[in-house]
C-alpha cells in the first residue's frame, strides 16, 4: 500500500503540468470517454500512405484524393459506436514506447481502460491482478457486432486458447486461458533483415544464430537494445546445436523448443552471459529504432528485427532500389503477440462495453486491413470464410493478402512471367487442422521465400519453430537485468577501481583541505616569510585564532 | 479584506515550485533508493551498488568521459572567448552568434547529423568512445563559450594597462590578470558542461551505437525494471555531482581571493 501512495505522489508531480494543459484544452463532450493506451504508430492515422488513401488513389487517380478522404480510424470508430450503440463516445488515445513505460504508468495508478501490451507483459499484468477478463458476451459469435470472435484467425484463436496465464486474485493463484484476458491485435516473428548484396542466403542458413558472432559480419550486424530480445537471441546462439537436434516431426517439438527459449534459471544465465559478451564484441551496436534506417543507408548488412519492422524496412529500401530480405533461423525464433487487455476497474468506470466494442471495431476486416497496411505488422484477423456471388469461397483478408502480394503477369510492363510459387496460408485462415492447400496465394518466388510476404505472413513451418518467451518474475528479472548491465557497461579490474576510488577520495580531501584547512588549527598555513613576524615568533601553544567573534569580545 | 502583496506573498509560487519539483521528488528518490520491492527499509541496493564492479566502473567511465569533454571544451572555448572579448572587430558578435546558433537547432537533429558525418568518414561503429566525446564537445561547446566570453568582456582594460606599466609582458598579463579574473567564467562553464555530459546518454547511444554506457543510461534502464536500484544510481550520481560542485566551488573562492589580492 505504501508503494501506491508514493507512486501516486510521484505521478502527481510528474503529471501536474500535463493535467494543467489538459484542463485548459478539454475535448469534445461525450457520454463515454474511453481511454486507450497503445504503442506509438500502431494504428491507422489516415492521410497519405493509409489504406483508404492508397486504394482510393488507385481507383480515381492520385490527384483526385485528398487527405480528408482517409480519416484516422479513431474518428470512424467514434462514428460507428454512436450509430451502433446510440451513445456518443470520445477516445482518449495515448501511446507508449516500451512495455516497461506502459507498465510504470499503470503501476503509478493511471486509469486507462484498454491497453495493448506484448505477450509477456500481459502475463505480468495478469499475475499482478491488474487486468480483468472479457465478458462472456464478447465471445458470442451470434452477435453481429462481435467482430473479434468471428474474424480472428483460427490459428491465433488456438494459441490464445492453449496458452495459460497465472492470475493472482485475492491472494490465490489460478491458471486461466489467455483468451479470457486478451484479444489479439498484431503478431509476428523475429529474424534477420539482411542485404543480399553483401550477405549470401546460403551462408546465413548455414550460420543461423551464429551470424551474431561470425567474423564475416563483424561490425555489420546489430542487436536490439532491450534485454528480452537480445537475451532471446543469445539463447538461440548458446543452445543452437541442441535446438537443431530436436525432432521436428515429434509432437512435443514446439514445447521442447519453447522450454529452451525460456531458460532463465541461474544454471543457464552464466553461459548466456558469456554469449552476450561475445556478441557485443562482434556487433556494430545495439539499436532501438535506428536499425531500419541503417540498413537502408548501407551502414549495416544485418539487422535483428521484428517482422513488422522488417516489412517496413523492406518497403522503405525498395523505394531506394535496394532489395532487402528477411530470414528466420532454422533453429527457431521468437513468436510474439500484442493484445488488447482490459484494466482493472474498467467495470466500475462503466467503460467495459465501449472497450470491448473498440476491440471489435479494430477486428473488422476493414479495420484490420487499414491498421496492418499503415504499420506493416500482421493483424491477427483472418476474416470470415464466406462465398461470393458466384458461389466461390471468399475471404476478405485473404483477398487483401492477395491484393498486396499476389502475382499476375502484366504483359505491358514485363517481357516474361516471373517465377511464382503457391504460398499456402491455410493454417492461418482455416486453422492448423484444416487440409492444406485451401487458401493459397500465387506470389513471386522471392516475395514468398524471403521478402515481404514471407515476413508478414510466416509460413506454417516457420511458426512451428517459433517460441513465445514468458515473462520474467521479479527475481529472474532482477538477475537478468544485472546480467544485461554487465554486458552493456564496461567493467574495470578491481584493482583499477580501488586505485581510482582512493585517488578520488584523495583529491576530494585535498581540495577540502585547501578550502577549509585554515579553519583547522593543524593545517593552518604558515605565514609567508617577512610577514607577521610577531605571530611567527609567538609560542605555538599561545596562539589564538583571530576571528570576528573573538575580536568583538 | 484588503489584498496586500508583500514580498513574502510573491515568494509563495517559488516556494511551492521548489517544494513540489525539487524537494519532494528528491525525497521520493531517497525513499525508493533505501527500500526494497515491498517498500521495506533496506540497505540492499546500497550494498549491491558498491559491491558491483560494473556499476562502479560505469561511474568511473562517466566521470572520465565528462572530464575529457570538459577539458576539450575549455581548451577550445577559452581562446575563442578570449580573442572575441579582446578584439576590436566591429562584427564580433556575429562570430559569437555563429558559435551559439547550433543551440537553436534541435539537439537530436544535430546529433543525427554528426552520426551521418561520422558514417561518411567511417568512424561510426569503429571508435565509439571518441565519437561520444566528440558529440558531447560539439553539443556543450556553446555552454562553455558564453560564460567565458561574458566574464572576459567584463575585465576592465585598464587592468591590462596597469600590468604593462608594472613591467609585465603579454604572457604575465594573461597569467596574472586575465586568467585569475576569468575563473568565475571557467567555473560556471565547467559546471554547465561537466554535469550534463555525465548523463546525456542520447549522445552515447546515437554516436556510440549504444555500446558506450554512461550513468544516465543506467538510470534510464533501471527505471524500466527496478525503480529502487534506479533511484540508488540516481542518488549516487547526485552525490558525485554535489561533490564535484563543491570541488569547483572550492577552487573558485580560493582563486577569487588571489584575484582580489592582485
Amino acid at each position: 500500500m505504501k508503494k501506491r501512495i508514493f507512486g501516486i505522489l510521484a505521478a502527481a508531480i510528474m503529471l501536474l503540468p500535463t493535467l494543467a494543459l489538459l484542463g485548459g484544452c478539454g475535448g469534445k463532450q461525450a457520454d463515454v470517454i474511453l481511454k486507450v493506451y497503445s504503442w506509438a504508430e500502431y494504428i491507422d492515422e489516415g492521410g497519405e500512405g493509409s489504406y483508404l488513401y492508397d486504394t482510393l488513389a488507385e481507383e480515381k487517380g492520385e490527384g483526385a484524393v485528398s487527405a480528408s478522404d482517409a480519416p484516422p480510424i479513431l474518428d470512424d470508430f467514434e462514428k460507428w459506436y454512436e450509430e451502433t450503440y446510440h451513445e456518443s463516445i470520445r477516445v482518449d488515445y495515448a501511446t507508449f514506447g516500451t512495455n516497461e513505460d506502459m507498465y510504470n504508468e499503470i503501476v503509478l495508478g493511471n486509469e486507462y481502460d484498454l491497453l495493448c501490451p506484448s505477450d509477456y507483459m500481459i502475463m505480468k499484468l495478469a499475475a499482478e491482478d491488474r487486468i480483468v477478463p472479457y465478458d462472456a458476451s464478447f465471445f458470442d459469435s451470434a452477435d453481429p457486432n462481435n467482430y473479434y470472435v468471428r474474424n480472428v484467425s483460427p490459428y491465433i484463436r488456438d494459441v490464445f486458447e492453449n496458452g495459460t496465464v497465472t492470475v493472482t486474485q485475492d491472494g490465490e493463484q489460478a491458471a486461466h486461458k489467455w483468451s479470457e484476458y486478451a484479444a489479439g491485435y498484431m503478431w509476428g516473428t523475429t529474424g534477420f533483415v539482411y542485404n543480399p548484396e553483401h550477405v549470401e542466403r546460403d551462408d546465413l542458413e548455414a550460420l543461423g544464430w551464429q551470424t551474431f558472432v561470425s567474423d564475416k559480419y563483424t561490425n555489420k550486424i546489430t542487436a536490439k537494445d532491450n534485454v528480452r530480445d537480445t537475451y532471446f537471441a543469445a539463447l538461440g546462439l548458446t543452445y543452437e546445436q541442441e535446438l537443431l537436434a530436436l525432432d521436428k516431426s515429434g509432437d512435443g517439438y514446439n514445447q521442447a523448443l519453447t522450454d529452451i527459449f525460456n531458460r532463465t534459471a541461474e544454471q543457464y544465465t552464466d553461459a548466456v552471459g558469456d554469449t552476450l559478451l561475445d556478441m557485443k564484441k562482434n556487433i556494430y551496436g545495439f539499436e532501438t529504432d535506428t536499425g531500419k534506417a541503417d540498413m537502408v543507408s548501407g551502414k549495416i548488412w544485418l539487422n535483428y528485427a521484428w517482422s513488422g519492422d522488417a516489412v517496413y524496412a523492406l518497403d522503405e529500401a525498395e523505394e531506394d532500389d535496394l532489395y532487402l530480405e528477411y530470414f528466420v533461423p532454422e533453429a527457431g525464433s521468437n513468436l510474439w503477440f500484442d493484445g488488447w487487455v482490459l484494466t482493472k476497474g474498467v467495470e466500475e468506470r462503466g467503460t467495459k462495453k465501449a472497450a470491448q466494442a473498440f476491440v471489435n471495431y479494430m477486428s473488422m476486416p476493414e479495420s484490420a486491413k487499414r491498421n496492418s497496411y499503415y504499420i506493416g505488422y500482421t493483424s491477427v484477423i483472418a476474416g470470415e470464410n464466406t462465398t461470393d456471388e458466384n458461389g466461390e469461397a471468399y475471404n476478405e483478408m485473404l483477398d487483401y493478402a492477395d491484393w498486396l502480394y499476389g502475382y499476375e503477369f502484366d504483359p505491358e510492363t514485363e517481357d516474361e512471367p516471373a517465377e511464382t510459387v503457391d504460398y499456402d496460408l491455410t493454417y492461418f485462415f482455416l486453422g492448423a487442422d484444416a487440409e492444406e492447400g485451401q487458401t493459397v496465394i500465387t506470389a513471386e518466388k522471392d516475395s514468398a521465400e524471403k521478402r515481404q510476404l514471407f515476413a508478414q505472413f510466416p509460413p506454417e513451418d516457420v511458426i512451428a519453430r517459433c517460441a513465445v518467451m514468458n515473462y520474467f518474475d521479479a527475481d529472474t528479472s532482477e538477475r537478468i537485468n544485472e546480467l544485461w548491465s554487465h554486458v552493456k557497461a564496461e567493467t574495470l579490474d578491481t584493482w583499477a577501481i580501488v586505485v581510482l576510488c582512493v585517488a578520488a577520495v584523495a583529491i576530494v580531501a585535498f581540495v577540502l583541505l585547501v578550502k577549509f584547512g585554515n579553519k583547522i588549527d593543524l593545517f593552518r598555513p604558515k605565514p609567508k616569510k617577512g610577514y607577521e613576524l610577531v605571530e611567527q615568533e609567538a609560542p605555538k601553544n599561545d596562539y589564538e585564532p583571530v576571528n570576528k567573534e573573538k575580536s568583538k569580545e | 479584506m484588503k489584498l496586500r502583496f508583500s514580498r513574502k506573498t510573491l515568494c509563495i509560487p517559488y516556494a511551492v515550485f521548489l517544494l513540489f519539483f525539487v524537494i519532494v521528488p528528491m525525497a521520493v528518490i531517497l525513499v525508493y533508493a533505501f527500500t526494497d520491492r515491498n517498500m521495506h527499509f533496506s540497505f540492499g541496493n546500497f550494498i549491491k551498488f558498491f559491491s558491483d564492479p560494473t556499476k562502479l566502473s560505469t561511474i568511473v567511465y562517466s566521470i572520465v568521459i565528462a572530464l575529457i569533454t570538459t577539458v576539450v571544451c575549455l581548451l577550445i572555448a577559452y581562446p575563442v572567448a578570449y580573442i572575441l572579448a579582446r578584439s576590436k572587430m566591429k562584427k564580433k558578435h556575429v562570430i559569437l552568434m555563429l558559435f551559439v546558433v547550433p543551440m537553436w537547432i534541435n539537439f537530436v537533429l544535430r546529433v543525427n547529423a554528426i552520426r551521418e558525418l561520422f558514417n561518411w568518414i567511417g568512424l561510426l561503429g569503429q571508435a565509439n568512445y571518441f565519437n561520444t566525446v566528440f558529440g558531447m564537445v560539439y553539443d556543450f561547446l556553446p555552454f562553455m563559450i558564453l560564460p567565458l566570453y561574458t566574464t572576459l568582456m567584463k575585465i576592465d582594460p585598464s587592468l591590462y594597462e596597469a600590468s604593462y606599466d608594472l613591467g609585465g609582458n603579454g604572457f604575465t598579463a594573461f597569467t596574472r590578470v586575465t586568467l585569475p579574473l576569468s575563473v568565475p567564467g571557467i567555473v560556471s562553464g565547467v559546471t554547465m558542461v561537466f554535469l550534463p555530459s555525465m548523463t546525456n546518454y542520447v549522445v552515447s547511444d546515437m554516436l556510440g551505437n549504444s555500446m558506450v554506457t554512461i550513468i544516465g543510461k543506467f538510470i534510464y534502464e533501471y527505471f524500466g525494471s527496478d525503480w529502487h536500484m534506479g533511484s540508488m544510481v540516481a542518488l549516487v550520481l547526485l552525490v558525485v555531482v554535489f561533490v564535484s560542485t563543491l570541488l569547483t566551488g572550492g577552487f573558485k573562492s580560493e582563486e577569487n581571493v588571489r584575484g582580489a589580492n592582485l
